[in-house]
């Protein structure tokens, strides 16, 4: 009966112009957590960088222990933050497309509860120094148990905010027999298919693991097979943040700028490429393993070059789509478009450097993937400096210039010092480049990274020039993470209430009726089939070959701070 | 669905292109022989029998013959044991044109083997024989360098391959 109600809310009583109430707050803690947990999260960054720096090797305030600092970092930044904002995003997107409100307003809160739980434990473990294990946590290091439960309720609670999404597509089919979902819609259909999928394997490595090793309920582990388990979640988790950066590249830029997307089917066919090939690529990650076979090594290095053909199809698609937008305002001549977009409104120039600096992103990804040229990579500062331009980078100067539209909106108020925002986005892009530069070269010549640089007598020559660079883009970058928080408190403290007409969100209600894309693509049993077999083909003898029941291994877990082990 | 001219070049082109980028990385592994680590069999931490046998209870160098040579290398929480030091650093010594196997076993948790200019660049996982194999033609020192955090003393754990000019 309750289901049926929902269901049968008619399409216009959904407001257009200003958010719903329920809407308003649901979304709006979504960001609050994101944003709080980012602002300490954030912080680490710059002090990292200080005290990696040969000439400065400072201690970080708080936090000296470097690696407590750094598992805050990772943690807060890379899966709390993104979890949060996505959700909400999730969220907002679905209901604004669809016009209609989620399946189960109850369902989203408990999920929100749950997940800040989640965040608290995770969290407390950190801040008393009792996970210092960094963000891929791997065994046979061992945390307090909070750590993993607070993990686990993250990804458990994420589960219930995809189905609530799914529900509410479902019940909007319903009432549109036939009609072909509005692609930001499909897209973050796409997202949490992939995510749900992914996240089964960390959370069975997390739930069969390390939780019964961390509670003193097993004394042995498998570092082998938990990293495997790890990194069949870890790929898709890299698209997961991405996915909502090109769903509003594709489906919000354009009508921000007045024109269509220059291909929708296309785009459809690059979320669901990303949703089909993210999984079966992880190994990846594991190029350096000793327990996974060099030729598991190569397919998945095959199909991690099919999964840059959809970044590919988004590069055509969007600069042409800006292209149109530049023409539309008398751009003339081959690239006079690029002159005629909007650099100085923040929400542009949000996503416009985004797209620029991922583009960098993208090609350092292809090296990396690049089989044997990641002997030469692997676990040196190239690696941040790569993933600091595609999620610290693209992914984050995205989540900016949505943040800068979305907050007023929700808030009902306008967005503070707008040029505020507009140098925070420039300020971040110029520092990440730098950032993402120095890392590099500074790992080409062999610093290691998640390394205490201030206190190791190792650190090459080579490198010292580019680890002091690092600590100038450490600057930059703080001014424009301080010059954001005054923005956010501006907005919501001290800004004047907004006019109801300039308040619509920049959002697509209809497909394009003119270009139909094939019905397939929405045909998600075909497609979770094909997860299914194309996973258990790739990811079945990687775990079979390093399982092994046989051998009565004994690997006892460790805490990080003494050899010691934990029997 | 429609698909533009330009579009479809553009899809051409860039499939092409990681095409290329593809064919290229197989040449690197079957023309110039570089290889990534391949399973090398396993070892029990907690079993001092097995531990002697695989040669991980007496670290250091093997001349092998024919300008080949075998190291073992123990893992631990936060040094290398090379079975050689040199100025209170954990020291591999080959001379110039050496082809160096390294094995490398963890004693405890989850560590890196990673050569300073070289292709050795190896987790070394406990459970788990990490093996790698290297010429060294040029004379020199060459930081070993554990890039993969192991708790508290991570960033001084090091070693040094020094590499003796031949004659
Ligand atoms: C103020 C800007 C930032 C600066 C200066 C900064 C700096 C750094 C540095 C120096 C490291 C490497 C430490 C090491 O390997 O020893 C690092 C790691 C990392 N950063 Fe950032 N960062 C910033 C922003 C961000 C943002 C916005 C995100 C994600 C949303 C992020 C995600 C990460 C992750 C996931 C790691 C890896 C942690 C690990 O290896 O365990 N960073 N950051
Ligand atoms: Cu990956
Ligand atoms: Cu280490």
């Amino acid at each position: 009966m309750q289901a049926a109600q929902t269901r049968d809310i008619p399409v216009l009583e959904f407001p257009k112009l200003t958010a719903l109430k329920t809407e308003r707050w649901l979304v709006g803690v979504h960001l609050i957590v994101a944003f709080s947990a980012l602002s300490l999260g954030l912080l680490m960054g710059p002090f990292q960088a200080f005290r990696r720096a040969p000439a400065l090797q400072w201690d970080i305030p708080i936090f000296s222990y470097y690696y407590q600092a750094l598992t805050l970092h990772g943690v807060l930044n890379a899966l709390v933050f993104t979890t949060f904002f996505i959700v909400g995003f999730s969220y907002f997107v679905t209901q604004r497309t669809l016009q209609r409100p989620l399946a189960s307003i109850r369902v989203a809160w408990a999920a929100f509860v749950i997940m800040l739980v989640g965040l608290v434990l995770a969290a407390f473990a950190i801040v008393t120094g009792q996970a210092n294990v960094l963000y891929t946590f791997y065994p046979p290091m061992v945390a307090h148990p909070t750590f993993y439960l607070g993990l686990t309720l993250v990804i458990v609670a994420s589960w219930m905010a995809g189905g609530d999404i799914f529900f509410t597509y479902a019940a909007w089919k319903r009432d549109h027999k036939g009609e072909t979902v509005p692609l930001a819609v499909y897209a973050t259909l796409t997202n949490f298919i992939m995510w749900i999928t992914a996240t089964v394997g960390v959370a069975v490595e997390v739930l069969f693991l390390m939780l019964p090793l961390s509670l003193g309920l097993v004394q042995t582990t498998d570092p082998q097979v938990a990293r495997i388990m790890f990194w069949f979640f870890g790929h898709p988790l890299v698209y997961f943040w991405l996915l909502p950066a090109y769903t509003a590249w594709y489906t919000m830029m354009p009508k921000q700028n007045g024109v269509r997307l220059f291909s929708d089917g296309l785009g459809r066919v690059a979320f669901l490429m990303i949703m089909l090939f993210s999984i079966p690529i992880g190994v990846h990650h594991l190029f350096t393993d000793p327990g996974v076979s060099e030729v598991a090594k190569l397919f998945h290095a095959l199909l991690t070059f099919v999964v840059a053909l959809p970044s590919l199809l988004t590069a055509f698609n969007i600069a042409a789509t800006l292209e149109w937008a530049g023409r539309k305002r008398g751009a003339t001549g081959l690239i006079g478009w690029v002159f005629k977009q909007q650099w100085g409104n923040p929400v542009m120039a949000g996503m416009i450097t985004g797209m620029l600096i991922f583009i960098v992103g993208g090609l350092t990804g292809i090296m990396n993937a690049s089989f044997t040229l990641n002997l030469a990579l692997h676990n040196t500062t190239w690696v941040p400096g790569h993933f600091h331009t595609t999620l610290a980078g693209g992914v984050f100067l995205t989540y900016m210039g949505i943040f800068y539209w979305l907050m007023p909106f929700l808030s009902g108020r306008k967005l503070f010092a707008p040029r505020l925002a507009t140098a925070q986005v420039y300020l971040w892009f110029i520092g990440m480049l730098t950032f993402g530069l120095a890392m590099g070269r500074a790992g080409i010549e062999g610093a290691p990274r998640r390394t205490d640089a201030g206190a190791a007598a190792y650190i090459s020559e080579a490198a010292v020039p580019w680890l002091n660079l690092t600590a100038v883009a450490g600057v930059i970058l703080l001014i424009s993470s301080i010059l954001l928080y005054i923005v956010i408190l501006g907005t919501l403290f001290a800004s004047k209430k907004q006019e109801k007409a300039d308040a619509e969100p920049p959002i697509d209600t209809k497909a394009p009726a003119d270009d139909p894309s094939p019905s397939i693509f929405e045909n998600w049993r075909i497609w979770m089939v094909v997860i299914v077999i194309s996973n258990l083909v790739m990811w079945g003898p990687v775990l079979i070959q390093a399982l092994d029941f046989t051998k009565g291994f004994i690997i006892f877990g460790f805490h990080p701070n003494a050899p010691i082990p934990l029997k | 669905m429609h698909i533009d001219k330009f579009e479809r070049y553009w899809i051409v082109a860039a499939s092409l292109m990681l095409g290329a980028f593809f064919a290229a990385l197989i040449a690197s592994t079957i023309v110039f022989g570089v290889h990534l680590p391949d399973p090398a069999g396993r070892i029990n931490p907690a079993d001092a029998e097995d531990w002697t046998n695989q040669g991980f209870a007496t670290p250091g160098l093997r001349d092998m013959g024919d300008n080949h040579y075998e190291a073992h290398i123990v893992a631990q929480m936060w040094l290398y044991n090379t079975g050689d030091v040199v100025d209170g650093v954990p020291t591999v010594r080959v001379p110039q044109g050496a082809v160096v196997t390294f094995n490398v076993a963890s004693k405890d948790v989850t560590h890196g083997f990673y050569i300073e200019y070289h292709n050795v660049n190896i987790m070394v996982i406990p459970g788990q024989i990490s093996r790698a194999t290297v010429t060294f033609n040029r004379p020199g020192t060459y930081r070993i360098i554990c890039h993969e955090y192991c708790g508290n003393g991570h960033h001084n754990m090091n070693a040094q391959v020094i590499v003796e000019p031949s004659a």
